[in-house]
């Protein structure tokens, strides 16, 4: 049997989407079936200008016309919360960890350009805490891919038979924290506005509490956005960026920034890492 | 060992009604999308230039370094410092002046001047009394003494301070003190109307022949300046209505700027520099002059202070209006333009020939974001004197608030 291609006509509201996820406890088939085999796409997306901007200003960018890597995974966003909001999901929202992200930007992409997003679930494996997955986008101008990114996702609650796959670390930085960020309270609501990743565990101290948290966490696509815009003009036109989310960062706080050639880091005082992050041009 | 300052080129985002495109934009991106524009058209990305002079009119307090944040966000190596400098409207031309006159000493041999602006971010403060209050609460050492601090605050000085453009000395818009010299100089509506219509006539055809392909460069969907109405007639302008002064009143919105956002820069380089990079020689900064006018208590009038630049100005370069190929005039009114006619022909410095002035059209139509006029203009004109062919020379005239204007000659080589 072929690969199920749901096409949708526009994006879907992640935030609907989300919280019917977090509301109904569905019942998810077991993973040991594997994946649903289906990918899913929207033709032609017009992105919102407005928006970008404000993107752009949440995450510590220049509003340009061309618009960062990490705002074209925001677009294919709600293409993920579908996917995984479909029955036969075999994992549910409530609980997901976002583990790492690999991304590459094949030429600059402006802010006016009509996109083709496709997203799609892959490479199910053990992991020692439970089970790993991929959701891998792409986006196309046309005929020609200019961005692909790779969102690896953590759920405790499954369970696979096997041996976890060795994973590939990212390499800490050297050197003194060069930034220092100081991240207010309402920045998990800020993000949530610009990116519609309303996930509870961001907004609210209550809804924090929920999901074991003592306080909001931020969004860890805010943190990988933000160390991204740390590098200001000298951000290359083309590159691929990954990173490992290994902390939470809670709100309010304070975190440092560490540069070390292509390495990266997000850092506690005691400079331990939050994300650990490869740039190359 | 004599250095030649000489503009090899420009860049501009195009000029935006404030509040429409543009509104998501800060000063500080406008900047840097001016800066990354002429970076890509010069061949610049990653390159040191020796200093990147600017300035915004409107400023929040946390642009205290306004251009070297635009040049840490642009492509230009971040070894390219940078420098704050401020004259209202005169901005941008004071930004060439200091960066050509640092070349003329060997100080620098390429830099980069211009001007930004954006009128719809533009700074809300809030009330004097509050100010105070918070500033007091923030060095108090305990919680009542912090409490003290807000007890002096009354109710109104809670509501925000929105901007506004009033000269802090006579308490007067730009436009009411225009309205004042209106009258004065006795410069007719109809007067205003033509020489708006012109501005966009000429501004129209200057864009539909293509002069601002190498001049400008598009930003968030916008290629053209959207202030322009290249259908706009005579007819039109005289039906709206009057905006600025009181009875007998010939000032309207046609005929007055509107708010703009944009940003410009020049590309300034040491004449021999130039050449070896084989950058084009567009016209050098022959000289330029500053001037005030004791305008506060109705001596002389707010924008008219070109008219005492302009002639100590040619007087040292030993130059006549008769000598120049073209005049670009700010247009921060129509009445402006043509006040400053009248007074250089009553304080007998001479005539300007009409069909030279703003040739390829001014703010009347393009808008006018304070501070980035001045690299329009200069940008603009170096290129039409480099047209014109070499000794053809340019004259440069922008008011500007506080009754200063600065003026400046380009000539091709």
């Amino acid at each position: 049997m072929g690969r199920d291609v749901k096409v949708l006509q526009t994006l879907p509201d992640a935030r609907q989407l989300m919280l019917k996820g977090f509301r109904t406890a569905m019942k998810r088939p077991d993973v040991s079936a594997g994946l649903p085999d289906r990918s899913v796409m929207v033709m032609d997306h017009r992105q919102d200008f407005a928006r970008a901007a404000e993107y752009a200003r949440a995450c510590g960018f220049t509003v340009r016309d061309d618009v960062p890597a990490t705002w074209l995974h925001v677009q294919t966003f709600p293409l993920q919360m579908w996917l995984m909001g479909q029955p036969d999901f075999p994992f549910s929202l409530a609980g997901l960890v976002h583990v790492s992200n690999d991304m590459t930007l094949h030429r600059p992409v402006r802010a006016d350009e009509r996109l083709r997003l496709t997203v799609v679930a892959e490479n199910v494996q053990p992991h020692k805490r439970g089970v790993t997955f991929d959701l891998q986008g792409t986006v196309h101008v046309g005929e020609e891919l200019v961005w692909e990114g790779t969102s690896n996702y953590l759920s405790t609650k499954a369970k696979l038979p096997g041996q976890a796959p060795e994973a590939e670390r990212l390499e800490m930085p050297s050197g003194e924290q060069s930034q220092l960020w100081r991240l207010p309270a309402d920045l998990g609501r800020q993000y949530a506005k610009v990116s519609g990743d309303w996930n509870p565990i961001h907004l609210h101290p209550l809804t924090a509490r929920i999901f074991g948290f003592p306080r909001p966490i931020i969004h860890g696509m805010w943190t990988h956005a933000r160390a991204l815009a740390a590098f200001g003009g000298s951000l290359p036109e083309r590159y691929r960026v990954q990173v490992q989310f290994t902390k939470p960062i809670l709100l309010p706080g304070k975190v440092g920034f560490v540069v070390d050639g292509e390495k990266f880091a997000v850092v506690d005082k005691e400079g331990k890492p939050k994300l650990v992050g490869r740039l190359a041009g | 060992m004599t250095h030649t300052a000489v503009v090899v080129g420009g860049n501009r985002t195009p000029f935006a009604k404030a509040g429409t495109k543009f509104a998501d934009a800060s000063a500080q991106d406008l900047l840097t999308a001016a800066i990354d524009g002429l970076v890509a058209r010069f061949g610049l990305a990653g390159a040191k230039v020796d200093e990147v002079v600017a300035g915004a009119v409107l400023k929040h307090t946390r642009d205290f370094n306004l251009t070297r944040e635009a040049v840490l966000g642009s492509a230009l190596s971040p070894n390219s410092p940078a420098c704050d400098l401020q004259q209202a409207c005169a901005t941008g031309l004071e930004a060439v002046i200091y960066t050509s006159n640092k070349i003329r000493l060997g100080q620098a041999k390429v830099a980069i001047a211009g001007g930004t602006d954006s009128a719809s971010d533009a700074p809300v403060v809030v009330t004097e009394g509050l100010r105070r209050a918070m500033l007091k609460a923030n060095r108090a050492r305990s919680l009542p003494e912090r409490l003290k601090a807000f007890a002096a605050v009354r109710p109104a000085d809670l509501m925000p301070v929105p901007p506004a453009v009033v000269e802090p000395r006579t308490g007067l818009s730009m436009g009411e003190s225009q309205a004042l010299t209106t009258k004065r100089w006795e410069i007719s509506r109809e007067d205003q109307d033509q020489l708006s219509y012109d501005s966009h006539q000429n501004l129209a055809r200057a864009w539909d022949e293509g002069f601002f392909d190498d001049l400008v460069t598009g930003y968030r969907g916008v290629a053209r300046d959207t202030v322009l109405r290249p259908d706009t007639t005579l007819e039109k302008l005289a039906s709206l209505k009057t905006v600025f002064g009181r009875e007998g009143a010939t000032m309207t919105a046609g005929n007055s700027t509107a708010l703009t956002d944009g940003a410009a820069v020049v590309l300034v380089a040491e004449e021999s520099v130039a050449r070896e990079r084989n950058w084009p020689v567009l016209a050098k900064v022959v000289d330029a002059q500053v001037a005030a006018t004791d305008y506060v208590t109705g001596n002389e009038d707010l924008l008219l202070a070109p008219a005492r630049a302009i002639p100590e100005l040619l007087e040292r370069n030993q130059l006549t209006l008769d000598d120049f190929e073209l005049f670009e005039f700010h247009e921060a009114f129509a009445s402006t333009v043509l006040a400053t006619l009248k007074a250089l022909e009553q304080n007998g410095t001479g005539t300007v020939d009409r069909s030279k002035l703003n040739v390829d059209g001014s703010s009347l139509a393009a808008g006018h974001p304070f501070a980035a006029t001045g690299g329009r203009i200069v940008a603009s004109l170096a290129k039409r004197l480099g047209q014109r062919g070499p000794g053809k020379k340019g004259l440069i005239s922008i008011c500007a608030a506080g009754g200063q204007g600065a003026v400046m000659i380009l000539e091709a080589m």
